[in-house]
């Protein structure tokens, strides 16, 4: 049977907390290229508190949302066994942990595991349809 | 990477002036991680949430030909991937309305990263533990007592602990009550289940005991029970059955039991029914209520979930069925108490989908979704809602 572990924490401290931003559809770059490095758009509030999104030519509002099932983010490590990357519990670990045997019948198998990164509790959703900024207006002459 | 000149610019193109909005404008680039595939979403209940929080750990568990499971130490949760048509951003240092202090004057510019994104979620339902195999797991080499003069013992398919928890898809904490929930003991380290014979065996030992001892069957001391019982037995048997049929508790510095009339009747009966495949049900009765210890009542509803009484047959019988030894699917299950029987009432067929219920599910919300009912001689009783093969 596999088994793989979920860590709570890097360091033993409770996990940080993220935000989520919800946007209906897909992304993609304007260039077809991949989306790592590249600006997403402009996250704006208003006095009253409504976000405001400016993605490419669009504007979208949104709100804010408590989640009602929080999420945790989890991060995969891979490891071999005596490897001392990858989470690491604070070494006086919590007796609660139950003690499970992490290693498969083969020594030096890579085991997988995973960490919670962060846990988000609220969002930003966006749903309404962007509205485009038009920026060619001629004026009326 | 976008200046406060060029956000500027966009907001007026927009029309969005400048004192609706609030100081601080976050702009959101992907950073370096979200190409990476080592990440994803787990949602959670506040249950799971608290936990995390207080630094436990979760468990994933499955076989190759299993579906993957998320136990906590003692509940046990289906994994399931839930695809949503929503892109899902998470940022780690994004500030919300209430989180902003506007303490700057001008409007500034904060770079915020977004470490990664999803479309899919890994979505938790809460379950009923899979303890049918447990059960298949230790009937491989149950319990039969000591080896006999000569005899080797069987060390073969001897399960520990964390042999358990290895195979089966259960929390720690549900191994622990199903282990006494099957009478199974820990025998050289090793959990054990016993050969029902001679479990039977032990029981018989005790309540014939009990009986020519003339004990009140909830006054059973202990050690007597140890010292009359152990030319028959090993101690640690006695010991076991007694705290499986019995409660322990002491009196100054004794240690008695008190026998637990309903399983002692139960034990009885099931040693009863396991010869034949129906019995009489009168003849049954008389022979039951003989057999168990003396001050002992039987009751048919004692039988719950273990057998089946047929009142629509003349002369009336009873016959064994078990609920564990019947399907753990919902579907399947109910396929088979109907192919057993056409039509039941409510008060036969509840005992043996008890198990079924979700955690906020009734037997009747069961019924209704899986059965279909009708009156029977001013009776409800349910049958099956396709047709089934006979």
């Amino acid at each position: 049977m596999v088994q793989i572990v979920i860590r709570s924490s890097v360091d033993g401290s409770s996990p940080a907390e993220w935000l989520l931003v919800e946007l209906q559809g897909e992304m993609f770059s304007r260039h077809n290229s991949a989306l790592a490095g590249n600006v997403m758009g402009d996250l704006l509030y208003t006095i009253e508190g409504v976000p405001v999104l400016i993605v490419g030519h669009h504007i979208l509002y949104g709100k804010q949302v408590k989640l009602e099932k929080p999420f945790a983010v989890l991060t995969k490590h891979s490891s071999h066994l005596q490897d001392s990357r990858g989470c690491r519990d604070s070494d006086n670990e919590n007796n609660d942990v139950p003690q499970l045997p992490m290693e498969t019948k083969q020594p030096g198998a890579p085991s997988t595991s995973y960490c919670v990164t962060a846990l988000i509790k609220r969002k930003l959703i966006f749903k309404t349809r962007p509205k485009p900024i038009i920026t060619n207006v001629p004026k009326k002459l | 990477m976008r200046t406060l000149e060029e956000v500027q610019a966009t907001l007026q193109i927009a029309k969005l002036q400048d004192e609706e909005l609030q100081k601080t404008i976050h702009c959101l680039s992907f950073g370096d991680n979200v190409s990476s595939a080592d990440y994803c979403l787990l949602e959670l209940d506040d249950t799971l949430c608290k936990l995390i929080e207080t630094g436990e750990s979760l468990v994933i568990r499955g076989d190759a030909d299993e579906h993957a499971v998320l136990c906590t130490k003692d509940r046990t949760y289906d994994l399931k991937i839930a695809d949503t048509s929503n892109m899902l951003m998470f940022v780690p240092d994004c500030r919300t309305p209430d989180q902003l202090t506007n303490s700057q004057e001008n409007s500034h510019i904060v770079h915020t990263q977004i470490w990664g994104f999803s479309n899919s979620y890994w979505e938790l339902r809460k379950q009923r533990p899979k303890l049918k195999k447990l059960k298949k797991v230790l009937m491989e080499n149950p319990y039969e007592g000591p080896a006999l003069g000569g005899k080797e013992e069987d060390t073969e398919n001897r399960y520990t602990m964390e042999d358990l928890l290895e195979s089966i898809q259960a929390s720690e904490e549900e191994l622990k009550t199903s282990l006494e929930a099957v009478h199974a003991c820990r025998i050289d380290g090793y959990w054990r289940m016993l050969d029902f014979d001679y479990e039977m065996k032990l029981l018989g030992h005790l309540t014939q005991l009990v009986d020519s001892e003339s004990w009140a069957f909830n006054r059973v001391p202990l050690q007597t029970c140890l010292e009359e019982l152990a030319p028959l037995e090993p101690k640690q048997m006695i010991e076991h059955c007694l705290n499986c049929y019995g409660k322990r508790y002491s009196e100054n510095d004794d240690v008695l039991y008190a026998l637990d009339e309903d399983r002692v009747c139960r034990g009885m009966a099931l040693m009863l029914l396991q010869n034949a495949v129906k019995f009489n049900l009168r003849e049954f009765q008389e022979v039951w209520q003989q057999s168990v210890p003396e001050g002992m009542s039987t009751r048919l509803d004692q039988l719950k979930s273990v057998a089946l009484v047929d009142r629509s047959s003349r002369p009336e019988t009873i016959n064994l069925l078990r609920v564990e030894d019947l399907s753990e699917d919902t579907l399947e299950r109910f396929n088979q108490l109907f192919t057993l029987r056409e039509k039941w009432t409510e008060d036969d067929i509840t005992p043996y989908i008890k198990d079924l219920c979700g955690e906020k599910q009734s037997t009747g919300a069961l019924l209704t979704k899986h059965a279909r009912s009708s009156m029977q001689n001013g009776i409800k009783v349910f049958n099956s809602r396709r047709p089934v093969a006979t």
